[in-house]
């Protein structure tokens, strides 16, 4: 029996933003004797992409990434441990802790750069909004993240995203980090004086830099 | 003396350090190394020490505590750190014969030394938590009335019609300025319309809450009370308050309300940090007082008398050093219409007034009942503020030992006390006849048994 | 109306819910439903639709949405519900006529339907565009200020104090709120309209107590607050003392709502249909005197795209058709000023609102978020075209727009990135610079000659 049916049920699934669906499609995946690998890869991660892609085209929004997002967090918690029992692991592109910055509560555009990185393959670690630029750093050590993304929308929270720089100085963990910032009045300009390793106007752009910064190292 | 502007800068860009790292890492062993340094002691025996070379002392290491120290600023996670030379410039820029209140009602904060003749500052009537806005209307109106009243801390309203105010929320923001409505009415109502109100506002927790109300308030004589946080630590919400008041021209209070037990652990570490704090509150919170009291992190109160022999220490320190006045607030264990509670206030005042300080009258039964304040007591406490300005440290030792022994077994458990709408009648503004009696008798006691001559300004002969 | 102490006991009351349970769980659901329900959907040929069974399936959509969905408190992780006779309550109650200014700068604020003749109030400035030192604020305030057709002013955004960047939430925010206000006050002074009301205090304000504290400094009972709620449907304790305050200071609100376009509320049928939801919680919640909406897109940041102006057209023609609560809309340009670009996306947008019945405060340059990228020329003529289309059709309106998308729509993603104000205008007098002026000629003769737009001679640059 080919195994095609069933991975189009997985693709549809995370298209659909159906976390009990997929949930039910990975239980029926398992026990035809599909590798935990091979749901995941041919049919789970080609879905996250076509979300991606579709948000790009403007064809959907972000609740249909938050919720394909959820489906695929769903489904991972029971694939990951079967993963491990086959002797193989789930390879994350690469780690991002995210969160916008202490006295702004603006999530939305957070909101979808972390759907656009998860969607890339990162696992995200979302703090939220008001966040301490310590509550960065700790996060960041806590996790071994590769990546700290730094939302700010207004003009008088930006200068949050600076002391999220000084404070990892002050630790001595300034190297181990990308630091990428973005955010309604963020510009290259500013993230270039703060000493940002970049600037993402769009979503797609931080989704850009995060793959480029996991490359070069 | 520094800018405001500079101390935000500070904040802003100050040496960066976790509040753990602050605390235990920082704070706490500078502290110990001075009080060593400095040989300060803990006396049980003399709450009320007459030893000017152990008052110059605890200032010392104040001042060396700080400049080590710093301030610990939450909000940014970086300490704001001070030269002597800013400490010292800060000091002598201080602020001196600050008028508070208006017309009839203005009145100049005294500074005052240890042993002073000069009548001390005495404000009151609350910041307790009442019930009711009759209970508050009463509670000011009734403090206002006595002569010697120099000021009004306003009580704290706890629901708006019923339902539960809650802080930081726009019931706040609405119990804040009806607060404030409140207080200027009672003062009309007493014939004080200028008197200061120092404590804008009570029920206020939050910068948006204090501003709002100040907006109905008077600002230009009225103060907002300013507070650190436990120990030597500020947030971006005391500043925010702090940067209001310098743009409106306002006067603070500045608080600080050290633990005993707490970061500054015993009597000796708690005199030391609140002379530390005389030029936190002039650089940080610029205050034009120091609203200083010791209180003991068990049981929550000023009039023990490890609290007291702090509180006399630290206020000798203060002011044979610095030109900052110092208003001392003083609250008592016991309830209202006890006589425990006029023998702490009576110890508390005497230990605060004699080494220099004046005072506030702080509520009954910690401040923390509902209901339970006691303008009457008050009232006897301004009496006894009044009689003992010019007393000697020694005599002032022997009468403080004195009242201990009449209610120290007793701090654990104090006496409840009475609500105020049951020993005063709310409809026509008066205290019932069981009030006055215990008043008038209590003061009987401080002349006859302690020999305090008792002012006879008070409405309630 | 429900007294706003009933609205805040509901904040404490109200059914609890996580905040992801919200959004996930109730609004987009019940969005969705409702949108097929009434089968709104999107026309792109078409940004100015002239359809007013369109316009009332969205009015009703939007109200079925908001009594199913109600307001999210985030401080208390509660929803605060709404039935629907109260919210008609609501709109039977709502300000009429609310007053704004003083002394020969006072003016109504108008309430308008779709192809109303009645001129549309303009509030004019850089709408909290960010400025970077408070030297150019006053002669910017004045420029605004000087336009006759401006009702109101929008104050800019100061980012620095004594050469310091401001902190949202630190005391460098309070002091920089107070500075705004005390600046705006002189510029309006110097331009000979000192009565002229402030209709975004306070802008440089991140939270209530900057607002608060500013507010003793020149924010009269004349001016307007603006408070918003968050992204979508929510508010916290922090919007609600703003309210609060303002409620006890008899203060006007401009109650905010910018929906994005690609969040929770979708796309451009989704945004429609809350910002008609909005309008009445603009009353219950904000207790506004006016309704303040910009549909944003969320990857442009702007409100001048083709599916903005649709979503904002349809919306406006919902909400002016059914509410007394008047409509002032804000909007966001792609472009940097003294370019072609950013007169064109101002014009668009500026002329779907009027046409559908709304006002329009004019407007932010660069997105509204690039330091010191603002300038006074182009919200004056876009007030200009504001006034002249006042009582045009929606199908004539709807062929200007579209050929105006065609003349800005493919460089949205690359605008132009203009000038700043230093450079365009000289900082010292406030004047546009000669070539500004040249192009700010060129265009009003283009608008003129290309769409038949009729401008009157108010303009202090001809």
């Amino acid at each position: 029996m080919s195994d095609k049916p069933i991975f189009q049920k997985l693709y549809n699934a995370i298209i659909a933003g159906d976390r009990s669906g997929l949930e039910k499609a990975v239980g029926d995946a398992l026990k035809g004797g599909i590798p935990p690998s091979d749901i995941i890869e041919k049919g789970m991660s080609p879905g996250m992409k076509e979300v991606g892609e579709r948000f790009a085209r403007y064809e959907i929004y972000l609740p249909e990434m938050m919720m394909a997002a959820e489906a695929w967090e769903g489904a991972m918690k029971v694939l990951e441990p079967k993963l491990l029992e086959s002797g193989s692991e789930l390879r994350k592109v690469g780690r991002v802790v995210i969160g916008t910055v202490k006295g702004d509560i603006h999530s939305i555009g957070k909101n979808i750069v972390g759907a656009m990185l998860k969607m890339n393959g990162f696992e995200v670690f979302d703090l939220g909004v008001d966040v301490a630029a310590s509550a960065f750093v700790t996060k960041a050590e806590e996790v071994g993240a590769d990546i700290i993304a730094v939302s700010a929308l207004m003009s008088t929270t930006i200068p949050q995203q600076k002391s999220v720089i000084e404070h990892l100085q002050a630790r001595g963990a300034r190297k181990k980090y990308r630091v990428l910032v973005g955010g309604g009045s963020t510009t290259q300009e500013w993230a270039d004086s703060i000493g940002a390793d970049g600037y993402g106007r769009t979503a797609g752009d931080a989704a850009a830099l995060a793959l480029k910064a996991v490359a070069k190292k | 003396m520094l800018s405001f502007d500079e101390v935000v800068e500070r904040a802003l860009t100050g040496p960066i350090c976790t509040e753990r790292d602050f605390d235990l890492g920082i704070l706490v062993p500078n502290l110990r190394k001075v009080i060593e340094k400095y040989g300060i002691k803990y006396d049980p025996q003399n709450p009320v020490p007459n030893d000017d070379d152990l008052a110059d002392r605890v200032w010392e290491a104040g001042m060396e505590f700080l400049v080590e120290t710093g301030v610990y600023c939450l909000d940014t996670e970086r300490r704001i750190i001070f030269s002597r030379e800013e400490i010292e410039g800060a000091l002598e820029s201080c602020p001196r014969k600050v008028v508070f209140g208006e017309g009839k009602d203005a009145r100049e904060m005294p500074r005052r030394l240890p042993e002073d003749a000069t009548p001390p500052w005495c404000s009151g009537s609350g910041a307790g938590p009442v019930s009711t806005e009759w209970n508050l209307i009463n509670i000011v109106k009734t403090y206002a009335e006595d002569p010697l009243s120099d000021g009004i801390t306003a009580p704290c309203l706890t629901n708006l019609d019923g339902r539960d105010l809650v802080a930081g929320s726009p019931r706040g923001v609405e119990g804040a300025i009806r607060t404030v409505l409140l207080v200027r009415e009672a003062l009309r109502r007493a014939g004080r319309p200028g008197m200061p109100v120092v404590n804008e506002v009570a029920s206020a927790v939050r910068a948006t809450e204090h501003i709002a109300g100040h907006s109905f308030g008077n600002p230009d004589t009225d103060f907002i009370e300013i507070g650190t946080m436990h120990e030597l630590k500020v947030d971006f919400d005391a500043l925010n308050k702090v940067a209001y008041c310098q743009a409106v021209g306002n006067l603070t209070f500045a608080e600080n309300g050290v633990i005993l037990g707490g970061f500054a652990g015993g009597p000796a570490g708690v005199a030391v940090v609140s002379a530390a704090y005389n030029p936190v509150d002039l650089l940080v919170i610029r205050g034009v007082v120091q609203h200083s009291f010791a209180v003991l992190i068990e049981r929550g109160t000023t009039s023990s008398r490890e609290t007291i022999w702090a509180r006399s220490v630290a206020n000798q320190a203060t002011a044979r050093n610095s030109p900052l006045p110092m208003v001392t607030p003083v609250y008592t264990m016991a309830g209202p219409m006890t006589e425990m509670c006029y023998y702490e206030y009576a110890a508390g005042i005497i230990a605060s007034v004699v080494p220099g300080g004046s005072i506030e009258l702080a509520p009954p039964s910690r401040g923390v009942v509902v209901d339970h304040s006691g303008p009457i007591e008050e009232i006897f406490g301004n009496a006894v503020a009044h009689a003992v300005a010019g007393m000697s440290r020694k005599e002032a030792d022997g009468l403080v030992l004195a009242l201990l022994d009449r209610y120290e077994d007793r701090l654990k458990d104090p006496p409840a006390g009475t609500r105020f709408q049951d020993y005063f009648d709310v409809g026509s503004g008066t205290p019932r006849k069981e009030c006055l009696e215990l008043y008038r008798k209590m003061r009987r006691e401080m002349t006859d048994k302690f020999g305090l001559k008792m002012a006879l300004t008070s409405p309630y002969l | 109306m429900l007294s706003f102490w009933t609205v805040v006991e509901r904040a404490f009351n109200g059914p609890i819910c996580t905040e992801r349970d919200f959004e996930l769980g109730v609004f987009v659901p019940n969005l969705r439903k409702i949108v097929e329900k009434y089968g709104i959907k999107y026309d792109p040929q078409n940004p100015v639709p002239a359809d007013d069974d369109l316009a009332d399936r969205v009015w009703e959509a939007g109200m079925e949405f908001l009594v199913e969905t109600g307001v999210y408190c985030v401080d208390t992780e509660r929803r605060i519900l709404f039935s629907r006779e109260e919210i008609d309550g609501a709109l039977a109650s709502g300000p009429c006529g609310r007053v704004f200014g003083e002394g020969k700068d006072t003016r109504v604020m108008p309430k308008r339907v779709p192809e109303d003749a009645t001129p549309p109030w303009c509030s004019v400035g850089p709408t909290s565009s960010p400025l970077s030192s408070e030297l150019h604020y006053v002669n910017l305030v004045k420029a605004y200020a000087e336009n006759p057709l401006g009702d109101g002013i929008t104050i800019p955004c100061l980012t620095r104090v004594n050469g310091q960047p401001i902190v949202g939430g630190s005391p460098l925010g309070i002091e920089g709120a107070i500075r705004a206000v005390l600046l705006t006050r002189e510029g309006m002074r110097r331009a000979g309209r000192p009565g002229m009301p402030i209709v975004n205090g306070v802008t440089t304000a991140a939270r209530a107590q900057e607002h608060i504290a500013a507010h003793h400094f020149g924010i009269r009972r004349t001016d307007a607050l603006e408070i918003g709620t968050i992204h979508e449907m929510k508010v916290d304790f922090d919007t609600m003392n703003k309210v609060a305050f303002s409620q006890a200071a008899s203060n006007l609100i401009f109650a905010e709502n910018g929906v994005i376009l690609g969040g929770l509320a979708g796309g451009p049928a989704g945004v429609a249909v809350v910002t008609a939801a909005y309008n009445p919680v603009d009353l219950l919640v904000l207790r506004g005197a006016v309704q303040h909406p910009f549909p944003t897109h969320f990857d442009l940041g702007i409100t001048s795209a083709r599916d903005t102006i649709w979503a904002r057209s349809v919306s406006n023609q919902a909400v002016t058709r059914h509410s007394t609560l008047p409509v002032v809309n804000v909007g966001y340009s792609a472009a940097g000023p003294m370019t072609k670009m950013l007169f064109y996306e101002h014009c668009a947008w500026v002329i779907a609102s009027v046409v559908c019945g709304g006002s329009v405060e004019v407007g932010a340059s660069a997105r509204g978020t690039a330091l010191d990228y603002t300038s006074p020329v182009e919200p004056l003529l876009a007030s200009e075209v504001a006034h002249a289309v006042a009582g045009m059709s929606r199908n004539e309106a709807n062929k200007i727009v579209k050929a105006l998308l065609e003349k800005y729509e493919p460089q949205l993603r690359e605008p132009p990135v203009g000038q700043k104000y230093q450079e365009c205008c000289d900082p010292v007098t406030g004047q546009p610079k000669s070539e500004f002026l040249e192009l700010y000629l060129e265009i009003r003769k283009e608008m003129a000659d290309q769409f038949g737009i009729q401008f009157t001679s108010v303009s202090p640059y001809l």
